[in-house]
């Protein structure tokens, strides 16, 4: 199956026109912050294309306007990130062999593509590395667009973006109602639950890799300490 | 503030970016049929996505308007989905709301 062909762009791009939502606004919402530093305009839309990482981006705004150190920056962004680590557990036979498409798919791993490639069913008549690659590409595309268009135009917008940002909540949202019909097992939610629970109270800073690191110790502990777990899960 | 600083900073977030995205695909390729790995693949998306929407909530002040619109535009969300199952369609509906009150 060609990599060109037209029926799986076209269904790739209907698939991840949920991503165009969350992305334009929170692209945009980048670009307007970082037009504050004083840089020209591309400079915004070639974060987009090389880091392409939301809240990194955000936090780089700060960190530059600071000018913060080379290895503060790397410890920064990596620290931040950190929880795009289990990402790949769940993909690691969909990209395919080693080759560009595998490390750009790896490249482009965002919080957004990762929940919306392990939730829905590629169409059987597309080879999934392919299919995620377009997916990979249009969502990347949508980012790049809304962090340009903040910077190179922010000011001068006459539609009102406020409020979009919901977007990217009700995209977890629908995707999580598609995850409980996927799975229909309770106990991966109700772990997830606790180990959120855990994280906001004890750590309220990094509640996001602690909460994922905590779920994942304590799914794999349920399932070698609790013979109904690895014979039901 | 440089262009040259501005570039290098650049570089160094775009490959501190890639490598937390990176390791699994290094660590574990070839052996993605071992039952463990098929575990995890199988449960780390509905726990990462329960997760993410409990991150995406929990920055709501629910005594506020805003707590307010962000509860009835998540039902609107939750409602349309369960009724249509068109995530395109559940997002829109959800967001329009969520601008509409929060604009007007």
């Amino acid at each position: 199956m060609d990599v060109y062909n037209s029926t799986m762009i076209r269904e790739a791009l209907k698939t991840t026109l949920p991503i165009f939502f969350g992305y334009l606004p929170l692209g945009m919402a980048f670009g307007l912050l970082f037009q504050e530093l004083g840089y020209p305009w591309y400079f915004a839309t070639l974060m987009a294309v090389c880091i392409y990482a939301g809240a990194a981006q955000f936090m780089a705004v700060g960190l530059l306007a600071a000018s913060a150190g080379f290895v503060e920056i790397a410890i920064a962004t990596f620290f931040l990130n950190s929880r795009h680590i289990f990402y790949g557990l769940a993909l690691l036979d969909s990209f395919g062999r080693w080759s560009f498409r595998k490390l750009y798919l790896i490249f482009g791993l965002t919080d957004e593509v990762y929940s919306l490639m392990t939730t829905i069913e590629v169409p059987e008549e597309f080879e999934k590395s392919k299919f995620y690659f377009w997916m990979a590409l249009f969502s990347q595309s949508y980012w790049v667009l809304g962090c340009t268009l903040g910077a190179w135009a922010g000011t001068h917008l006459v539609f009102n973006t406020q409020g979009m940002e919901f977007a990217a909540t009700a995209l977890f949202t629908v995707l999580l109602i598609e995850q409980w019909s996927n799975v229909k097992k309770p106990l991966p939610f109700v772990v997830a639950l606790a180990a959120s629970g855990i994280a906001l109270i004890v750590f309220v800073g990094h509640m996001l890799i602690i909460a994922i690191t905590l779920s994942l110790i304590m799914m794999l502990m349920l399932r070698f300490f609790n013979q109904k777990v690895r014979d039901e899960y | 503030m440089s262009i040259e600083y501005l570039l290098m900073a650049i570089v160094i977030m775009s490959l501190a970016t890639f490598a937390t995205r990176l390791p699994p695909f290094l660590l574990f390729s070839g052996r993605e049929q071992h039952p463990l790995l098929q575990f995890l693949s199988k449960y780390t998306p509905p726990m990462v996505m329960s997760i993410l929407v409990i991150y995406m909530l929990k920055s709501v002040d629910y005594l506020s308007v805003e707590g307010f619109y962000a509860t009835i535009a998540l039902t609107t969300t939750v409602g349309v989905h369960l009724w249509q199952r068109n995530a395109l369609m559940s997002i829109v509906a959800g967001t329009s709301v969520f601008m509409a009150c929060i604009q007007w």
